[in-house]
C-alpha cells in the first residue's frame, strides 16, 4: 500500500522525514547510543522501505529486527525494546508504526512541504519527543465540534509551517487504527486539536506575536549639550544655598559653548591615543609622555578651558561613568583625559603642599575664588579615582592625592588663606560646587570634619555635648521606630531628655544595687534585679527571653552561658 | 572550645549597642564604680526596652487625642508614667 507513495515524485513527509533521518547525524545528547543509533540508521535505510510497506506493526519490527541481528551490532535487537527515548527513535517509532496509507488531507495540506523540512530536522526531532509527550495527554479532549474542526484545520494549514502539517498527516496516521471506530470526523478533530495543541507551545512567539521579541536596545546618540547643561543644573540644586549660585548660571553657558570647541581640534591628534588608553592601561604612559610634552601652562586661557575641562571631567567621571562608552561622550571624554593629564603632571610638579592644599580647598565649598590647580587636582582626581588606575603615574597621583587629602584634617585654615591669595583668577563656583559632588566617599566625610574645628574653635564642652547628643539621639531615632508613628522633631527632642534623665536614674540604681551586695562593680545579677524590679523580668519573663528577643546574636552568644564541646561553658560562669 | 567574643563571619551587627557611649556615660556619672564585662549590653537591653514602653506609651496618648503625629506633649505625659514605672 506504501508502495505507490514511495515511488511517488511528490514529496510526502514521510519521504522526507526519512531523508532527515538517514542523511542528518544523531543529534542525541547521549554519545554512547549514537553509534548504536548510527548503525541503527545504516541498517534501517534499506528496512524502512520494507517496513513502510508493511502495515503491521510486527512485521516493521521482523524486519527490523533481521537487519539489526544481520548487522553488526547484533546487541541492537534487544535494544529495539529498551531504545532510549531520543527524538530520533520515536520519530523511527512513528515511522515504523504508521501506516503509509493515504490521508485524509485534503492535498493543500500536504503540498507545501518543501525543503524548510530539511531545514527544520534539527526542531522537527526535537518537537517530535514532545509532540510524543502530548499525545497521550491529548487523547481525552476531543470534543470539538467537527466543523469548527475543518475550519480551524483550513486555517492552520495555512498558518502552520509545513513540517506540522506534516506532522498532522503522521499523527492522523498513528491515531489512524486508534481512532478508525471513531469516524474520521473524530480523526480529523483528533489531529486538529493535537494540531492545537501542537502550534502552541512549537510556533516561537515571535511568529505569533511579534511583538513580544526581544529586540535589541535602540541606544540613541547622547546629546552632549543637553547633557551638560542638565549635569550643570543637577550639581548646582544639589547645593543650594551656597553664595555660589550666581556664579553657577555662568557656568552653564560657558561650558556649553566651550566644552566642544577646544577639544575637536586638539583632540584630533589624540583622539585616537586617548580613547584606546581610556581601556588600555600601557598607551596610558605615552599620553602621559605626550602630555607631558606639551606646553604646561600656555597661559590664562588655556587655564580657563582646562578649569571648565576639568568641572566637565569631574562631572563626567562620577555621572557619566556608567555612560563612558557613548559615543557621544567620547570625545569629549577625551578632551577631558587630555586636560586632565596636563593637570595632573602640573600638580606632579607642585609640591605636595599644594596639593594638599587644593585638596583641602576642593573640599571646601565655601571659597568663592579657586585656584586653577585647585580644580584641575580635584579634576585629576575625579577622574583618575572614577576611571580605573591606567599607569603608575595615575596611581601616585591617587595615593599623593589621598595623602593630600588626608592631611586636611592636619592642615590649617591660614594654608588655605595663603592660598587663596594666590589665586591667579576667579574660578568659577561651580566647579567648588562640583568638586564637592566630585570626591569620593572617602573624602566626602572630610568635608564636614575639617569643616567643623574651623568655625567654632571650642575644645572641651563641645567634645562632651557633641558624642553624648549622638549617642542619645541613636536611641531616639529607635524611639520613632518603636513608635511606628511620625514623630514631630521636638518629640525627639523630648525623648532625648527622658533617655537623659532615665540614664541618671539607672547609674543610681546599680550604685545602690552593687553598695547593697558590697561590691564595687556592676555585675549581671545587679542589673536583673533592676529590671526585675522595673517589672520587665517577671516570674513568666525571664531575663534570657529578653536578651534573646531583643538583642542581635552576638549579644546573645555573650550575655547567654552556653554549653560547648569539650566540657566548657561560654560565657564563664 | 569556646566561642570568640569577636564576629568574625558577621561584621556588621544591625542595631548595634553603643558598647562605648554607655560605658562613658557610667564612667561619668559613678567614676568609683566599675561595669563589668557584658553588663553594658544589658544596660542597652534596659534602654531599648524603655524606650519601647515609652514609645508605646506616647503612640496610645496621641492615638487618645486623635493626632496623626505624636507630639512632645504626648511624649512628656508618657514619659511621667514610664519614668515612674522604671524607677525600680
Amino acid at each position: 500500500m506504501a508502495d505507490s507513495y514511495i515511488s511517488d515524485n511528490e514529496p510526502t513527509t514521510r519521504t522526507l522525514l526519512r531523508r532527515v533521518l538517514d542523511t542528518e547525524d544523531s543529534r542525541t545528547p547521549r554519545r554512547r547510543q549514537s553509534t548504536r543509533a548510527g548503525a541503527q540508521r545504516t541498517l534501517l535505510e534499506t528496512p524502512f522501505s520494507m517496513m513502510l510497506r508493511s502495515q503491521t506493526k510486527t512485521a516493521a519490527r521482523r524486519h527490523s529486527y533481521r537487519r539489526r541481528s544481520s548487522g553488526r551490532l547484533a546487541h541492537i535487537k534487544t535494544s529495539g525494546y529498551l531504545k532510549e527515548q531520543t527524538p530520533r527513535t520515536l520519530l523511527e517509532n512513528i515511522l515504523q508504526t504508521a501506516p503509509e496509507s493515504s490521508m485524509v488531507m485534503p492535498e493543500p495540506v500536504v503540498k507545501p512541504v518543501p525543503a524548510p523540512q530539511v531545514v527544520q530536522s534539527p526542531s522537527q526531532e526535537s518537537s517530535q519527543g514532545s509532540l510524543e509527550l502530548q499525545l497521550p495527554e491529548l487523547k481525552p479532549p476531543t470534543s470539538l465540534a467537527p466543523s469548527l474542526l475543518a475550519s480551524g484545520k483550513r486555517k492552520q494549514s495555512l498558518r502552520l509551517s509545513a513540517f506540522q502539517q506534516g506532522m498532522d498527516q503522521e499523527l492522523l496516521l498513528s491515531q489512524g487504527p486508534f481512532t478508525e471506530p471513531q469516524g474520521n470526523a473524530t480523526a480529523t478533530s483528533f489531529t486538529s486539536s493535537l494540531n492545537l495543541t501542537f502550534a502552541t507551545p512549537f510556533l516561537p512567539q515571535s511568529v505569533q506575536r511579534p511583538g513580544l521579541a526581544r529586540r535589541p536596545p535602540t541606544r540613541r546618540p547622547v546629546d552632549v549639550g543637553a547633557f551638560l547643561k542638565d549635569v550643570q543644573d543637577s550639581v548646582a540644586l544639589a547645593l543650594p544655598g551656597d553664595s555660589l549660585k550666581s556664579p553657577v548660571a555662568t557656568l552653564p553657558p560657558d561650558t556649553v559653548l566651550e566644552d566642544t570647541q577646544p577639544f575637536s581640534q586638539p583632540l584630533t591628534g589624540h583622539s585616537p591615543s586617548v580613547h584606546h588608553s581610556l581601556s588600555c592601561p600601557p598607551v596610558s604612559t605615552e599620553r602621559i609622555v605626550s602630555s607631558r610634552t606639551r606646553s604646561r601652562r600656555p597661559g590664562l586661557q588655556n587655564n580657563r578651558k582646562a578649569e571648565e575641562v576639568d568641572a566637565l571631567a569631574m562631572e563626567f567621571p562620577n555621572t557619566g561613568n556608567s555612560i563612558s562608552g557613548e559615543d557621544g561622550l567620547e570625545p569629549l571624554q577625551d578632551g577631558v583625559d587630555k586636560e586632565v593629564e596636563k593637570t595632573v603632571q602640573e600638580i606632579l610638579d607642585l609640591s605636595e603642599v599644594k596639593e594638599a592644599a587644593g585638596a583641602q580647598r576642593s573640599t571646601r565649598a565655601e571659597e568663592p575664588g579657586r585656584d586653577t590647580k585647585v580644580i584641575e587636582a580635584d579634576g585629576s582626581w575625579g577622574a583618575t579615582e572614577a576611571k580605573e588606575p591606567k599607569g603608575s603615574s595615575q596611581l601616585d597621583m591617587d595615593t599623593t592625592g589621598r595623602a593630600g587629602s588626608s592631611e586636611l584634617a592636619s592642615s590649617t585654615p591660614e594654608f588655605l588663606q595663603a592660598r587663596q591669595l594666590e589665586l591667579l583668577e576667579p574660578a568659577p563656583p561651580t566647579s567648588t560646587a562640583v568638586q564637592q559632588s566630585i570626591p569620593g566617599p572617602s573624602l566626602s566625610s572630610e568635608p564636614l570634619l575639617a569643616r567643623l574645628p574651623p568655625r567654632t574653635r571650642t575644645t572641651g564642652p563641645r567634645l562632651r555635648q557633641d558624642p553624648y547628643k549622638t549617642g542619645l539621639s541613636h536611641y531616639a531615632k529607635l524611639f520613632s521606630f518603636y513608635a511606628k508613628m511620625p514623630v514631630e522633631k521636638k518629640a525627639l527632642e523630648m525623648v532625648e531628655k527622658c533617655l537623659d534623665k532615665y540614664f541618671q536614674h539607672l547609674c543610681d540604681d546599680l550604685d545602690i544595687f552593687s553598695a547593697h551586695a558590697g561590691r564595687k562593680t556592676v555585675r549581671l545579677e545587679d542589673l536583673e534585679l533592676l529590671m526585675r524590679r522595673q517589672g520587665l523580668v517577671t516570674d513568666q519573663v525571664s531575663l534570657h527571653v529578653l536578651v534573646e528577643q531583643h538583642l542581635p546574636l552576638e549579644y546573645r552568644q555573650l550575655l547567654i552561658p552556653c554549653a560547648f564541646s569539650g566540657n566548657t561553658v561560654f560565657p564563664v560562669q | 572550645m569556646a566561642l570568640r567574643t569577636t564576629i568574625s563571619q558577621r561584621k556588621r551587627i544591625k542595631r548595634k549597642a553603643p558598647r562605648g557611649f554607655l560605658k562613658r556615660i557610667f564612667k561619668r556619672r559613678k567614676p568609683h564604680l566599675r561595669l563589668e564585662r557584658s553588663c553594658d549590653l544589658l544596660v542597652h537591653l534596659n534602654c531599648l526596652l524603655f524606650i519601647r514602653r515609652l514609645a508605646e506609651e506616647s503612640r496610645t496618648n496621641a492615638c487618645k487625642n486623635k493626632c496623626g503625629i505624636i507630639k512632645d506633649q504626648h511624649v512628656l505625659a508618657a514619659a511621667k508614667v514610664i519614668l515612674k514605672k522604671s524607677r525600680g
